[in-house]
Protein backbone atom coordinates (compact mmCIF):
# COMPACT_ATOMS: atom_id res chain seq x y z
CA UNK A 1 0.00 0.00 0.00
CA UNK A 2 1.01 3.60 -0.80
CA UNK A 3 1.35 6.48 2.07
CA UNK A 4 -0.22 9.39 2.06
CA UNK A 5 3.14 10.98 1.49
CA UNK A 6 4.18 8.42 -1.42
CA UNK A 7 0.41 9.36 -2.95
CA UNK A 8 1.71 12.75 -2.63
CA UNK A 9 5.61 12.60 -3.82
CA UNK A 10 4.42 10.80 -6.80
CA UNK A 11 1.45 12.65 -7.67
CA UNK A 12 2.51 13.68 -10.91
CA UNK A 13 3.42 10.33 -12.35
CA UNK A 14 0.45 8.50 -10.75
CA UNK A 15 -1.38 10.86 -13.31
CA UNK A 16 0.57 8.53 -16.04
CA UNK A 17 -0.05 5.00 -14.82
CA UNK A 18 -1.58 5.21 -11.81
CA UNK A 19 -1.83 4.01 -8.07
CA UNK A 20 -1.41 0.34 -9.68
CA UNK A 21 1.63 1.21 -11.65
CA UNK A 22 3.09 3.27 -8.82
CA UNK A 23 2.38 0.03 -6.84
CA UNK A 24 4.55 -2.02 -9.29
CA UNK A 25 7.03 0.15 -9.41
CA UNK A 26 7.59 -0.24 -5.14
CA UNK A 27 7.32 -3.99 -5.21
CA UNK A 28 10.60 -3.92 -7.76
CA UNK A 29 14.07 -4.63 -6.65
CA UNK A 30 16.31 -3.05 -9.54
CA UNK A 31 20.19 -3.68 -9.87
CA UNK A 32 22.07 -0.55 -11.33
CA UNK A 33 25.51 -2.60 -12.35
CA UNK A 34 27.99 0.55 -13.13
CA UNK A 35 27.05 3.68 -10.84
CA UNK A 36 29.30 5.82 -12.91
CA UNK A 37 28.07 7.56 -16.25
CA UNK A 38 24.87 6.06 -16.78
CA UNK A 39 24.49 4.71 -13.83
CA UNK A 40 24.38 7.99 -11.97
CA UNK A 41 21.51 9.03 -14.01
CA UNK A 42 20.02 5.80 -13.79
CA UNK A 43 19.84 5.81 -10.15
CA UNK A 44 18.85 8.73 -9.51
CA UNK A 45 15.44 8.43 -11.78
CA UNK A 46 14.45 5.20 -10.48
CA UNK A 47 14.86 6.53 -6.57
CA UNK A 48 12.93 9.62 -7.60
CA UNK A 49 10.63 7.13 -9.47
CA UNK A 50 9.84 5.55 -6.01
CA UNK A 51 11.42 1.76 -6.98
CA UNK A 52 11.40 -0.13 -3.60
CA UNK A 53 14.30 -1.47 -3.68
CA UNK A 54 17.91 -0.60 -5.61
CA UNK A 55 20.94 -2.26 -5.54
CA UNK A 56 23.91 -0.57 -7.06
CA UNK A 57 26.96 -2.62 -8.00
CA UNK A 58 30.35 -1.17 -8.36
CA UNK A 59 33.93 -2.06 -7.64
CA UNK A 60 35.49 1.51 -7.96
CA UNK A 61 35.89 4.89 -6.06
CA UNK A 62 35.38 7.93 -8.13
CA UNK A 63 38.34 9.80 -9.34
CA UNK A 64 38.56 13.39 -10.53
CA UNK A 65 38.25 12.83 -13.62
CA UNK A 66 34.90 10.95 -13.23
CA UNK A 67 33.35 14.23 -12.48
CA UNK A 68 32.21 15.52 -15.73
CA UNK A 69 29.54 13.17 -16.20
CA UNK A 70 29.09 10.96 -12.83
CA UNK A 71 26.73 13.34 -11.16
CA UNK A 72 25.91 11.33 -7.80
CA UNK A 73 29.61 11.61 -6.66
CA UNK A 74 30.98 14.87 -5.41
CA UNK A 75 34.64 16.06 -4.43
CA UNK A 76 34.09 14.98 -0.97
CA UNK A 77 33.79 11.05 -2.55
CA UNK A 78 37.21 11.38 -4.17
CA UNK A 79 39.39 7.97 -3.79
CA UNK A 80 37.30 7.76 -0.93
CA UNK A 81 33.99 6.31 -1.30
CA UNK A 82 33.43 3.32 -3.26
CA UNK A 83 30.80 3.99 -5.66
CA UNK A 84 27.91 2.47 -4.45
CA UNK A 85 28.35 3.67 -0.83
CA UNK A 86 28.70 7.28 -2.10
CA UNK A 87 25.43 6.95 -4.27
CA UNK A 88 23.97 5.38 -1.70
CA UNK A 89 24.36 8.07 0.96
CA UNK A 90 22.74 10.56 -1.34
CA UNK A 91 19.70 8.45 -2.71
CA UNK A 92 18.94 7.92 1.16
CA UNK A 93 18.93 11.34 1.98
CA UNK A 94 17.19 12.12 -1.69
CA UNK A 95 14.16 9.58 -1.46
CA UNK A 96 13.93 8.12 2.26
CA UNK A 97 10.93 5.79 1.18
CA UNK A 98 12.90 3.28 -0.84
CA UNK A 99 15.78 0.64 0.05
CA UNK A 100 19.24 1.14 -0.97
CA UNK A 101 21.61 -1.84 -1.06
CA UNK A 102 25.31 -1.78 -2.44
CA UNK A 103 27.34 -4.11 -3.09
CA UNK A 104 30.95 -3.20 -3.66
CA UNK A 105 32.94 -5.42 -5.22
CA UNK A 106 33.97 -7.10 -8.62
CA UNK A 107 30.86 -9.62 -10.46
CA UNK A 108 32.29 -12.50 -11.75
CA UNK A 109 30.64 -16.46 -12.32
CA UNK A 110 31.38 -17.17 -8.83
CA UNK A 111 28.95 -14.50 -6.84
CA UNK A 112 26.41 -13.20 -9.81
CA UNK A 113 23.83 -15.41 -8.88
CA UNK A 114 23.83 -14.66 -5.32
CA UNK A 115 24.53 -10.52 -5.55
CA UNK A 116 21.78 -11.01 -8.32
CA UNK A 117 19.50 -13.05 -6.65
CA UNK A 118 15.73 -11.89 -6.31
CA UNK A 119 16.43 -8.64 -9.13
CA UNK A 120 13.19 -8.12 -11.35
CA UNK A 121 15.18 -5.92 -13.88
CA UNK A 122 18.66 -5.71 -14.36
CA UNK A 123 20.04 -2.23 -15.82
CA UNK A 124 23.75 -2.73 -17.29
CA UNK A 125 25.65 0.62 -17.13
CA UNK A 126 29.15 -1.21 -17.59
CA UNK A 127 31.99 0.12 -19.34
CA UNK A 128 33.17 -2.92 -20.63
CA UNK A 129 31.40 -6.32 -22.64
CA UNK A 130 33.41 -8.83 -21.14
CA UNK A 131 30.93 -8.21 -17.66
CA UNK A 132 27.96 -7.76 -19.81
CA UNK A 133 28.07 -10.98 -21.18
CA UNK A 134 28.47 -11.91 -17.72
CA UNK A 135 25.51 -10.09 -16.81
CA UNK A 136 23.43 -11.37 -20.41
CA UNK A 137 24.40 -15.14 -19.37
CA UNK A 138 22.56 -14.75 -15.83
CA UNK A 139 19.57 -12.91 -17.46
CA UNK A 140 19.30 -15.92 -19.62
CA UNK A 141 19.63 -18.64 -17.04
CA UNK A 142 17.12 -16.66 -14.83
CA UNK A 143 15.00 -14.91 -17.05
CA UNK A 144 15.91 -11.59 -15.77
CA UNK A 145 15.58 -8.47 -18.60
CA UNK A 146 18.64 -6.68 -18.83
CA UNK A 147 18.09 -2.63 -20.16
CA UNK A 148 21.42 -2.07 -21.57
CA UNK A 149 23.26 1.42 -22.41
CA UNK A 150 26.50 2.04 -23.55
CA UNK A 151 28.10 5.72 -24.39
CA UNK A 152 30.94 6.77 -26.31
CA UNK A 153 30.98 10.60 -27.06
CA UNK A 154 28.31 12.30 -28.07
CA UNK A 155 26.78 8.66 -29.07
CA UNK A 156 24.53 5.65 -27.15
CA UNK A 157 22.54 3.48 -28.02
CA UNK A 158 20.04 1.20 -25.75
CA UNK A 159 18.22 -1.98 -26.14
CA UNK A 160 16.27 -3.94 -23.96
CA UNK A 161 16.68 -7.69 -23.68
CA UNK A 162 14.05 -9.96 -22.49
CA UNK A 163 14.77 -13.66 -22.71
CA UNK A 164 12.35 -15.88 -24.64
CA UNK A 165 11.21 -12.82 -26.33
CA UNK A 166 14.41 -10.74 -27.39
CA UNK A 167 17.87 -11.64 -28.48
CA UNK A 168 20.49 -11.87 -26.27
CA UNK A 169 23.31 -9.23 -25.40
CA UNK A 170 25.62 -11.91 -26.86
CA UNK A 171 23.45 -12.42 -30.19
CA UNK A 172 23.20 -8.78 -30.73
CA UNK A 173 26.76 -7.91 -30.24
CA UNK A 174 28.80 -10.95 -31.51
CA UNK A 175 31.88 -9.46 -32.60
CA UNK A 176 33.05 -6.98 -29.67
CA UNK A 177 36.48 -6.73 -29.15
CA UNK A 178 38.00 -6.94 -25.20
CA UNK A 179 39.06 -3.52 -25.46
CA UNK A 180 38.86 -0.99 -22.48
CA UNK A 181 40.90 1.97 -23.38
CA UNK A 182 39.95 5.26 -21.93
CA UNK A 183 37.26 6.92 -24.42
CA UNK A 184 35.84 10.39 -24.52
CA UNK A 185 32.69 11.19 -22.86
CA UNK A 186 30.50 13.82 -21.97
CA UNK A 187 27.88 14.10 -19.01
CA UNK A 188 24.87 15.45 -20.73
CA UNK A 189 25.49 12.05 -23.49
CA UNK A 190 25.48 9.53 -20.75
CA UNK A 191 22.70 11.49 -19.16
CA UNK A 192 20.12 11.70 -22.20
CA UNK A 193 20.89 7.78 -22.58
CA UNK A 194 21.09 6.90 -18.70
CA UNK A 195 17.88 8.60 -18.83
CA UNK A 196 16.20 6.62 -21.38
CA UNK A 197 17.44 3.58 -20.26
CA UNK A 198 15.06 4.49 -16.45
CA UNK A 199 12.21 5.48 -19.03
CA UNK A 200 12.90 1.38 -20.12
CA UNK A 201 12.85 0.68 -16.45
CA UNK A 202 9.75 2.00 -15.69
CA UNK A 203 7.63 0.83 -18.98
CA UNK A 204 8.49 -2.98 -18.34
CA UNK A 205 7.56 -2.48 -14.38
CA UNK A 206 4.38 -0.49 -15.44
CA UNK A 207 3.31 -1.48 -18.94
CA UNK A 208 3.28 1.96 -20.33
CA UNK A 209 4.30 2.55 -23.35
CA UNK A 210 6.57 0.16 -25.76
CA UNK A 211 10.27 -0.91 -24.35
CA UNK A 212 12.83 -1.77 -26.89
CA UNK A 213 11.70 -4.87 -27.03
CA UNK A 214 14.21 -6.52 -29.98
CA UNK A 215 14.85 -2.54 -31.31
CA UNK A 216 18.40 -0.70 -31.10
CA UNK A 217 17.91 2.81 -30.21
CA UNK A 218 20.90 4.88 -31.77
CA UNK A 219 21.19 8.33 -30.66
CA UNK A 220 23.94 10.62 -31.45
CA UNK A 221 23.55 14.29 -30.29
CA UNK A 222 25.76 16.27 -32.08
CA UNK A 223 23.90 15.33 -35.33
CA UNK A 224 20.66 15.50 -33.22
CA UNK A 225 19.61 11.92 -34.74
CA UNK A 226 17.61 9.35 -33.27
CA UNK A 227 17.50 5.65 -35.09
CA UNK A 228 15.47 2.86 -34.09
CA UNK A 229 16.77 -0.56 -35.65
CA UNK A 230 14.75 -3.74 -35.81
CA UNK A 231 17.17 -6.31 -34.17
CA UNK A 232 14.57 -9.40 -35.62
CA UNK B 1 22.02 -0.51 -59.03
CA UNK B 2 22.13 2.27 -56.47
CA UNK B 3 22.11 2.13 -52.60
CA UNK B 4 22.20 4.62 -49.64
CA UNK B 5 25.01 4.04 -46.79
CA UNK B 6 24.43 5.79 -43.51
CA UNK B 7 27.25 5.82 -41.08
CA UNK B 8 27.02 6.41 -37.50
CA UNK B 9 29.01 7.67 -34.30
CA UNK B 10 32.54 7.66 -35.27
CA UNK B 11 32.34 6.31 -38.82
CA UNK B 12 30.58 9.64 -39.71
CA UNK B 13 33.57 11.55 -38.22
CA UNK B 14 35.57 9.28 -39.95
CA UNK B 15 34.14 9.17 -43.52
CA UNK B 16 33.12 13.11 -42.89
CA UNK B 17 29.25 12.74 -43.77
CA UNK B 18 26.30 11.36 -42.32
CA UNK B 19 25.29 9.25 -45.70
CA UNK B 20 26.36 8.98 -48.86
CA UNK B 21 24.55 7.64 -51.79
CA UNK B 22 26.55 4.55 -53.70
CA UNK B 23 26.62 3.21 -57.20
CA UNK B 24 27.49 -0.92 -56.38
CA UNK B 25 27.70 -3.89 -58.56
CA UNK B 26 24.40 -5.64 -58.68
CA UNK B 27 23.50 -8.27 -55.93
CA UNK B 28 26.34 -7.92 -53.95
CA UNK B 29 26.06 -9.25 -50.33
CA UNK B 30 26.81 -6.35 -47.26
CA UNK B 31 30.59 -8.01 -46.51
CA UNK B 32 31.53 -6.84 -50.26
CA UNK B 33 29.73 -3.51 -49.83
CA UNK B 34 31.80 -3.35 -46.88
CA UNK B 35 34.63 -3.98 -49.16
CA UNK B 36 34.02 -0.92 -51.30
CA UNK B 37 33.74 1.38 -48.41
CA UNK B 38 37.29 0.31 -47.20
CA UNK B 39 38.47 1.16 -50.73
CA UNK B 40 36.41 4.41 -50.79
CA UNK B 41 37.54 5.60 -47.39
CA UNK B 42 40.97 4.24 -46.09
CA UNK B 43 40.51 5.77 -42.78
CA UNK B 44 37.67 3.33 -42.07
CA UNK B 45 40.27 0.82 -43.04
CA UNK B 46 42.95 1.77 -40.80
CA UNK B 47 40.90 2.81 -37.88
CA UNK B 48 37.52 1.27 -37.28
CA UNK B 49 37.07 -2.34 -39.70
CA UNK B 50 38.84 -5.53 -38.50
CA UNK B 51 41.22 -7.08 -41.05
CA UNK B 52 39.51 -10.26 -40.41
CA UNK B 53 35.95 -10.09 -41.76
CA UNK B 54 34.57 -12.42 -39.67
CA UNK B 55 35.79 -10.18 -36.42
CA UNK B 56 34.43 -6.47 -38.04
CA UNK B 57 33.29 -4.68 -35.41
CA UNK B 58 30.67 -2.95 -37.19
CA UNK B 59 26.99 -3.66 -37.01
CA UNK B 60 24.72 -3.26 -40.28
CA UNK B 61 21.06 -2.64 -40.59
CA UNK B 62 19.54 -2.50 -43.92
CA UNK B 63 16.54 -0.33 -44.58
CA UNK B 64 16.21 -0.37 -41.07
CA UNK B 65 16.33 -4.39 -39.92
CA UNK B 66 19.52 -5.70 -38.33
CA UNK B 67 21.39 -8.24 -41.21
CA UNK B 68 24.55 -10.28 -41.27
CA UNK B 69 27.13 -10.07 -43.72
CA UNK B 70 26.03 -12.56 -46.25
CA UNK B 71 23.06 -10.53 -46.64
CA UNK B 72 22.22 -9.78 -50.42
CA UNK B 73 21.78 -5.79 -50.64
CA UNK B 74 19.27 -4.70 -53.77
CA UNK B 75 18.89 -1.02 -55.96
CA UNK B 76 17.42 1.31 -53.27
CA UNK B 77 18.18 -0.18 -50.43
CA UNK B 78 19.52 2.14 -47.17
CA UNK B 79 22.20 0.44 -45.58
CA UNK B 80 23.23 1.84 -42.19
CA UNK B 81 26.86 1.01 -40.40
CA UNK B 82 27.21 1.22 -36.62
CA UNK B 83 30.02 0.46 -34.54
CA UNK B 84 28.94 -1.20 -31.17
CA UNK B 85 30.17 1.49 -28.43
CA UNK B 86 30.68 0.26 -24.72
CA UNK B 87 31.39 2.76 -22.44
CA UNK B 88 29.27 3.44 -19.39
Amino acid sequence: MLSERELERYDRQIMIFGREGQEKLKGAKVAVVGVGGLGSPVAYYLAAAGIGTLLLIDEQEPELSNLNRQILHWEEDLEKNPKPLSAKWKLERFNSDIRIEAFVGHLDESNVDEVLGGVDIIVDCLDNFETRFLLDDYSQRKRVPIVHGAVEGTFGQVTTVVPGITKSLREIFPNVRGKKEKFPILGATAGVVGSIQAMEVVKLLTGIGEPLLNKLLIVDLAFNTFDVVELR
Amino acid sequence: MKVTVRYFARYRSLVGKGEEELEIPNGITVGELIEVLKERHPALRDEVFAEDDDLADVNVSRNGRYVSFDEVLRDGDIVALFPPVSGG
